[in-house]
């Protein structure tokens, strides 16, 4: 049965993804951004993840900022990733809906490595997602395998892994990545 | 009120004069120009400090944001379009909430979407900009119509603290995305900016 993710822990990992990157960033560029934080989170509030938004308002090593729309978010991401610099969306399966056209042409006609979290609020524990009674739960995976991105589920504290290995494959692949949040965070 | 009849008493400002002028004062900014700024600038400034936003309409001020963030030691000039603006609205308070003081977004208002054909936009030159900008929190707001004022005005807003808002009141441009197609892809225009913005080690 899938389990819930404690906020800190996804914290956590994020802040080792952004560790990483701006690691291997240093590594191929002789001017990357010189900032005090580690990296971005760029998100429109996701009842899901409601939990880690809370958490990451006491973080001061991440940026977070709350955008009007997902089409905002994966078009800043695109400008902070132009300039050198680390980002996660956190946003909710309605908001990937919302934001097909601009996910299309930012993150894959654009190449530009884009990596979501996206929560499947509403998800039952007792179903995998696309046997939900929910659309907006059942559609998710198959929108992305349409579009042909790479997505793994968080189904516990024991997939952590995948954001790291997403967020590495969206600039490997030069394109979107996405992990989905199986069920709310704690 | 037809588009570009901005006021009785001043002609509409020709946008590509006033993206020539942007084009002689912008020094190292990064510019993102979008719809039908987008052929004149590539004409004017074909080099590789600029990414246009093309593909996804209303996308500009949102682009320019997260390079304003990543590059706070760059201005970033956003070349927006009235009707790509409405596309996505909300980025006026998304860019005011991130306070970037090194954006200035210009709107370039004409009150028709050119590129589709000249429909008019929803409210067309009613639509106050200006004051949605200042409602949104921008730092300094303006609406500029003849080209003399623009001229005065410039400098200072390339130096003032940001986000800068300015509505420029012009006519139509002389080319659209659609009657002059080309152009570097948007994918290079990413690499190359990106390029020139980090320089990557070569390999040895």
């Amino acid at each position: 049965m899938p389990e819930s993710i404690p906020a800190p822990l996804i914290i956590d990992t994020l802040k080792d993804t952004f560790r990483e990157a701006r690691k291997e960033l240093a590594a191929e560029v002789a001017e990357p951004p010189q900032h005090s934080h580690l990296g971005w989170i760029l998100s429109v509030p996701d009842t899901h993840q409601k939990t880690v938004l809370a958490a990451l308002d006491k973080e001061e090593q991440i940026r977070v900022l709350t955008c009007a729309t997902e089409d905002e978010a994966a078009t800043i991401a695109g400008g902070l990733y132009i300039g050198g610099e680390p980002v996660v969306l956190m946003i909710q399966h309605a908001g990937l809906y919302a934001s097909v056209n601009t996910l299309r042409g930012v993150a894959m006609d654009g190449h530009i490595p884009t990596f979501y979290m996206i929560g499947l609020l509403s998800r039952e524990k007792d179903k995998a997602p696309r046997e939900s009674r929910h659309s907006m739960v059942r559609y998710c995976e198959p929108l992305l395998d349409t579009f042909g991105i790479p997505h793994a589920t968080l189904e516990g504290p024991d997939d952590v892994h995948y954001i790291p290995e997403y967020y590495r494959l969206s600039r490997q692949r030069k394109g979107p990545a996405v992990v989905l949040v199986g069920l709310e965070t704690i | 009120m037809a588009a570009g009849t901005n006021t009785p008493d001043a002609p509409p400002m020709k946008p590509e004069e006033v993206l020539r002028l942007i084009a002689a004062q912008r020094g190292t900014a990064i510019c993102v120009p979008t719809m039908t700024t987008s052929p004149e600038w590539r004409a004017i400034a074909p080099d590789d400090l600029s990414v246009g936003c093309v593909g996804f309409m209303g996308g500009a001020s949102s682009l320019g944001l997260g390079l304003a963030l990543a590059r706070p030691d760059r201005r970033v000039l956003v070349l927006d379009g009235d009707g790509s603006l409405l596309m996505q609205l909300g980025s006026l308070a998304t860019v005011a909430g991130a306070a970037p003081r090194n954006l200035v977004h210009f709107l370039f208002k004409n009150g028709v979407y050119h590129t589709s054909g000249a429909q008019g936009i929803p409210g067309g030159l009613t639509v106050d900009f200006v004051t949605m900008a200042k409602g949104a929190g921008y730092r300094a707001v303006l609406a500029i119509h003849d080209i003399e004022d623009f001229k005065r005005r410039l400098p200072e807003l390339l130096k003032m603290d940001g986000p800068v808002f300015a509505e420029l009141h012009t006519g139509l441009a002389q080319q659209t995305p659609m009657t002059a197609r080309g152009g570097v892809p948007f994918p290079e225009q990413v690499t190359k900016l990106r390029a020139k913005l980090l320089r990557p080690r070569v390999a040895s």
